[in-house]
């Protein structure tokens, strides 16, 4: 592992954004920036995989090895590298739509296994890139392209979600404080395990105007502010049911003994099997037959 | 004193070295986000507004070699103390000022908004501030922003009218391609 002193703009790829201006993506792109600069990790030992949708364009405008994958895989995709590859840095991002829609039952599987991976999801409440279309986390009665007489659905709690799977890191941030997300994000890819922090993303092109960049500016309320203690599970639990009424910013549940990850897990029982790993075993035995 | 746009620094306390690094950083904050605009209104074709968030990111940055000439006169290369996150916003304007297709009075309407910001943000620091020479220099930096905003009024009452439709009701909405 390389430890260097790197700024913000090392981490800043060649690639222009093609985001909407105005978009909130631009602030949780400086905030990422921020935040590696902040651990130090060469942009070579960084794995960014994304799935589909606007925010998932987010590894491409960053120097670190992306991958835009499929929509909604790419947490699978995610944990295939950390377990191959447990020396990298691996980060994972993407949509409400493309992590709580498509790709929410790999979400379950992932917090339930703890590889040590950092989701970063955009929760912009809308499907952007398919230019507005309900998603998992539009509130009730909204009027979409695809729900014209108001949405009949209660939204999915990602926050909630992530928690009662059993995260060991949970936060949640906005743009609207670039400076506090930073650390947020920061916080979570130091955290040795599965960490999950919910970005409140504004879409400035298809997004209610209740969820823009000024009403999160008038209405973010620190956890730190009501006098959360970050260690409380169940704290945070009640705490995650004000998702889509208030917006809390910060730590809602940091495991204070993180449990062993699932790439550590694997790595003890192939030790514990003999020197060379069972899989080569078995490929070793395929071959002979084979010549 | 903390306010609305710094954080982990106590404005009314600054000393002078100190002050002109928060005004370096400042300027900086502001450089790289007009540079971003710009680059963002070029990718969605708004060149007008391109042009001009340009023409700010350089001025902004002419501002900042000032500053960082006058604290290097004076400091040298005593450590800097004071970071990019202490403060968010101050003069920079606010993510979510950009849309595409902005018109040129539009991107004025923006950066005047955010000189009132830096301006504001300055005169309520001096209210706070006890150092006699970092009074000074924020009192300068005050009137240099509401010097500023007289400039870009001034180009305001230059800007062609606005159209009677708006360009973004003519061209397709913005949106990201996969
Ligand atoms: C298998 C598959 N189904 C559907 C799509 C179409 N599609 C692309 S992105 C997207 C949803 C985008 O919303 P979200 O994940 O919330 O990201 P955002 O664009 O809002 O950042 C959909 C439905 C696709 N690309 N692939
Ligand atoms: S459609 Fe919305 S989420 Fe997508 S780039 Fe534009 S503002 Fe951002």
């Amino acid at each position: 592992m390389t430890t260097v002193a790197l700024g913000p703009k090392d981490f800043k790829s060649e690639l222009k954004p093609i985001w909407c201006p105005g978009c909130g993506d631009f602030g949780v792109l400086q905030a990422l920036y921020r935040a590696l600069s902040g651990i130090g990790r060469a942009p070579h030992e960084i794995a960014f995989v994304s799935g589909i949708g606007c925010s998932s364009r987010i590894p491409g405008y960053t120097t670190a090895y992306g991958f835009n994958t499929v929509h909604g895989r790419a947490l699978p995709i995610a944990q295939g590298i950390k377990l191959a590859r447990p020396e990298l840095l691996v980060l994972v991002a993407g949509g409400d739509g493309d992590g709580f829609s498509i790709g929410g039952g790999h979400v379950a599987h992932a917090v339930r296994r703890n590889f040590d991976l950092t989701y970063l999801v955009m929760d912009n409440q809308i499907y952007g890139l398919t230019k507005g279309q309900l998603s998992p986390t539009s509130p009730h009665g909204l009027e979409t392209a695809t729900s014209p007489y108001g949405s009949l659905e209660d939204p999915v709690n990602p926050l909630a979600y992530v928690l009662s799977y059993g995260a060991g890191f949970v936060a949640q941030g906005t743009p609207a404080d670039m400076p506090g997300l930073a650390k947020i994000v920061e916080e979570a890819i130091r955290y040795p395990g599965f960490a999950f922090v919910n970005i409140q993303s504004p879409c400035v092109t298809y997004g209610q105007e209740v969820q823009q960049m000024k009403v999160h500016k008038a209405t973010m309320k620190t956890l730190a502010s009501v006098g959360h203690d970050q260690t409380d599970r169940i704290a945070a639990m009640r705490l995650a049911q004000d998702y889509g009424k208030a917006l809390y910013t910060g730590v809602f549940y940091r495991n204070p003994e993180p449990p062993p990850t699932f790439e550590a897990l694997v790595r003890e029982r192939q030790t514990a099997q003999g020197e060379r790993p069972a899989r080569e075993k078995i490929l070793d035995r395929y071959l002979q037959r084979a010549t | 004193m903390m306010t609305a746009n710094t954080s982990g620094l106590d404005v009314s306390a600054l000393t002078l070295r100190d002050a002109l690094d928060l005004a370096v950083l400042i300027e900086e904050e502001a450089r790289d986000r007009y540079l971003e605009f710009a680059e963002q209104m070029e990718m969605h074709r708004t060149p007008e507004a391109a042009r001009f968030f340009r023409f700010m990111s350089e001025n902004e940055e002419k501002h900042r070699v000032e500053l960082a000439e006058r604290r290097e006169k004076h400091f040298g290369d005593a450590p800097v103390n004071v970071t990019r996150a202490m403060l968010f916003d101050v003069e920079a304007p606010e993510y979510d000022e950009a849309r595409a297709f902005m018109t040129v009075r539009e991107a004025l309407e923006s950066a005047l908004r955010s000189e009132e910001k830096a301006a504001s943000f300055f005169a309520s620091a001096l209210a706070g501030l006890r150092d006699p020479d970092v009074r000074g220099l924020f009192g300068e930096l005050h009137a240099e922003e509401i010097e500023h905003q007289r400039l870009v009024r001034a180009q305001l009452a230059k800007a062609p009218a606005e159209p009677l439709v708006h360009p973004s009701e003519i061209a397709d909405e913005p949106h990201a391609i996969d």
